[in-house]
Formats: C-alpha cells, sequence, structure tokens
C-alpha cells in the first residue's frame, strides 16, 4: 500500500500528534539514537582520501532517502497511521511558522546555551536526552535565524535555479563539481564562509545547534527536512526522466575518486542497497 | 591525487610567524613527549585552550581543552570539524576557534574526535 507524505502544513492536530508520539516511543527504545549514530559514522568529508556516501558525493540524494525510509519503517512499526512529513522552508520562513509550535518540533533554543525550552523535544520535558553528540551537553539545541548574525533561508528563486539543472551530478562528484543536481541541491557553492552554503546545507546553518555538526539527526527537524530535499530530488526526477544517476561506472584507477565515490550499481553501507535501486520510490511513497 | 601532507603542513606554517611566536612564548612550544608529539600550535580562544599537534604522519589533530576534534579536509581546501560542518575554514587553526565560537562553554565528546568511521566497515572504533 503506497503511502502519503505530507506538508506539515497539511497535518491535522491528531498527526502532528501521533508522529510526535511515534518519535519519542523511538527515542525510548534506543532505536531512535542508532539512527544518530548511522548519520555520525558516515560524514565523511571530500578531502579525505576514503569512500564517502552521505555527504559531498552523488549518493547524498540515494543514501538520504534509504535513511529516510528505514526511519520511517521504524516509526511505522510503533503506529502505522504514521509517515515523514515534510517541511518546505521556501514558504514557513520564520520561526515562528506552525512547525515550531510547542505542540510539534518546539522552538528555538534561549540564548544562554541555545537549549531548546519548548515542545516535546525539550530536555526539560523528560524524554529526549541527547544520547551520542559531538559534547557532552545532553539537551537539544537551536538557534532559528542566527538572530545575532541573521541569516535566512533559501528562497523559491534560488531553489528554481537549482531545479532547472539538466545532469544528476558532474566530476569531480564532490564538493566541488560545479554544474550538476546534486551539488547545487547539497548547496556547496564556492568561497568561504556563508555563501559556499547554499540550500540544503543553509538549512542546517539556519536551525543551528545541534543540526549544525555531525549530530544533526538528534534534532527531528532533521527528517521533516530531508523529507522535502527528498521530495524535491522526486520532482526533479519526473521533470527529468532521461536523467539517471551519475556516475553510472565507477571512477576507474588513476581517476582521483576511484574508490571515493559509489556508482549507479554500487552498494552504499550501512545497508548494502545500490543507488540504482533507491530511485523510484512510487511503490512505497508518494509526496501530496 | 589526495592533497599531499605537505599542503596541509604547509597551512600550518602559512600561520602568521609572529602571531605564532606570541602564542608559543606564552605556552611554550614544549614537545609533548607523553604522547610523542610536537606542539605546533596553542592559544587561548574565548575561555578555551586551542593546540594544533602534529598527529600521526604529520596530519595535523586539534585539541580543545586537550580533547581531541576531528579536522575534516574537503576538496576545496578549506576545512571543517564535526562540530560544524557548515562553516569552511581556510586553516586548521580558524577550524578550532569556529568550532569554539559554536561550543560555547560545552565540553567536547569522545565523538568529536572521529567522524565518519562507518563508511569502510570499520565503524564503531569511535564507539568501542
Amino acid at each position: 500500500m503506497v503511502y502519503t507524505r505530507k506538508d506539515v502544513r497539511d497535518l491535522s492536530r491528531t498527526e502532528r500528534r501521533r508522529f510526535v508520539n511515534a518519535v519519542l516511543d523511538l527515542k525510548r527504545s534506543g532505536e531512535y539514537d542508532e539512527f544518530v549514530r548511522v548519520h555520525i559514522d558516515y560524514y565523511v568529508s571530500d578531502g579525505e582520501d576514503r569512500l564517502r556516501l552521505a555527504h559531498m558525493a552523488p549518493t547524498f540524494l540515494p543514501w538520504h532517502r534509504k535513511f529516510l525510509l528505514e526511519f520511517e519503517r521504524a516509526l511505522r512499526r510503533i503506529d502505522s497511521s504514521v509517515t515523514v512529513p515534510y517541511w518546505n522552508w521556501t514558504r514557513d520562513r520564520r520561526p515562528s511558522a506552525g512547525v515550531w509550535n510547542s505542540d510539534f518540533m518546539g522552538g528555538s533554543g534561549r540564548r544562554r546555551d541555545l537549549q531548546v525550552m519548548s515542545g516535546p523535544f525539550a530536555y526539560s520535558e523528560g524524554r529526549w536526552r541527547v544520547r551520542y553528540s559531538m559534547t557532552e551537553d545532553r539537551f537539544l539545541a537551536r538557534d532559528l535565524g542566527r538572530p545575532r548574525d541573521p541569516l535566512s533561508l533559501p528562497t523559491k528563486a534560488q531553489l528554481d535555479r537549482v531545479m532547472r539543472e539538466k545532469t544528476y551530478d558532474v566530476a569531480p562528484w564532490n564538493s566541488t563539481s560545479r554544474s550538476g543536481f546534486r551539488n547545487a541541491l547539497e548547496g556547496w557553492g564556492p568561497g568561504r564562509g556563508d555563501t559556499r552554503f547554499l540550500i540544503h546545507n543553509r538549512v542546517h546553518r539556519w536551525v543551528g545547534g545541534l543540526m549544525l555538526g555531525g549530530a544533526s539527526v538528534n534534532d527531528p527537524i532533521f527528517w521533516l527536512h530531508h523529507s522535502y530535499v527528498d521530495l524535491l530530488w522526486s520532482r526533479w526526477q519526473q521533470r527529468n526522466p532521461r536523467a539517471g544517476y551519475e556516475p553510472s561506472s565507477p571512477p576507474p584507477p588513476g581517476d582521483p575518486q576511484f574508490r571515493r565515490v559509489a556508482a549507479r550499481g554500487e552498494p552504499m553501507g550501512p545497508w548494502g542497497v545500490e543507488p540504482e535501486r533507491m530511485l523510484d520510490h512510487r511503490r512505497i511513497y508518494r509526496y501530496q | 591525487m589526495m592533497p599531499s601532507r605537505r599542503v596541509l603542513v604547509r597551512s600550518l606554517v602559512a600561520l602568521p610567524a609572529a602571531f605564532l611566536a606570541v602564542r608559543h612564548s606564552r605556552h611554550g612550544a614544549v614537545p609533548d613527549k607523553g604522547s610523542g608529539t610536537s606542539l605546533d600550535f596553542d592559544e587561548w580562544y574565548r575561555g578555551r585552550r586551542i593546540q594544533v599537534v602534529a598527529g600521526s604522519g604529520g596530519v595535523p589533530q586539534l585539541l580543545i581543552d586537550r580533547r581531541p576534534l576531528h579536522l575534516m579536509r574537503c576538496a576545496d581546501g578549506g576545512y571543517v570539524t564535526p562540530i560544524d560542518h557548515y562553516q569552511s575554514c581556510p586553516t586548521p587553526v580558524s577550524a578550532a576557534r569556529a568550532a569554539v565560537d559554536v561550543l560555547g562553554s560545552a565540553r567536547l565528546s569522545r565523538y568529536a574526535a572521529a567522524h565518519g568511521g562507518g563508511a569502510e566497515g570499520g565503524t564503531h572504533g569511535v564507539h568501542a
């Protein structure tokens, strides 16, 4: 049975509650933290001479599609009505948007230490203790919009430019690829500072706190963000039915990317699934 | 080919010499005989101690208050850390300072020391 992922705006109060409760259940069982750990394990940067799958690589999109599917499967074992909603950050652009309400994701962190104090994932509520993180802090931290040095979420116009890319990805298959949908959507621009961080990356930056680093999955907004990123890939696939996953064959010996990226038919850990098997999701879920 | 280690060392050496000298005179560039590495850089920044030491094979390693912080090289020549993937820094030291800017008073956990252990199957060094 094909299920539907909805815009967070369109969730009923009951749907919001059931999603939050399923996430809290997963946290209680310890399974949520295993997702956090997988993401920590798979963040390899592209200046290192190693295989990278989750970021700065063509597999950014199929890897996260699989990651979301596994998470969603775990949620649906708890409550089969639940799917992972998406946060359209080109429309819901403010910390006052409904997605940050205290019956759902909760709001920004307090000034002193960025600790989130509202909503079901606030440490003070007693149900969200961060286990795997880059620091010893155990609370969820956010800094929505970075008020001390404000930055904005990606705009519709910026996203439209990304959606006009015609090729999935190009060599050197990393954060310096000058064209291609994958790198444009992942959001690695040239330069330094904020200008290097666009689209997907910029959203991590805008949320701030734990979303900045290796432990970003500790913030449940991670899933809603990546659900929207996956929707964008899905729409791009529909518009470009002949633009398949690249690279279609592994970079050969002597290529700087030899053994550093996964080609269409090569397995992606930790699941062993190939990008080519992640391209068509329409038999499993659809976007509203 | 990978950017050579020499590139990394060069980016350390490229730190303003006078600045290094000041810092070294404050803390002393004393070889850390206990771990077999020598200190290349040592400063206090916003109340935190930042050190850059030559790790195995001369690859720079960051320490914040003596706890290791993984220095992640990027293909564009910049650096990021597990604290902040979305701030590209030109040198290891600037990456360490950027991490301190985000850390506030939080202490690093052991997971900050290494990152991305999973992709090659050897995951759980970090978690052992």
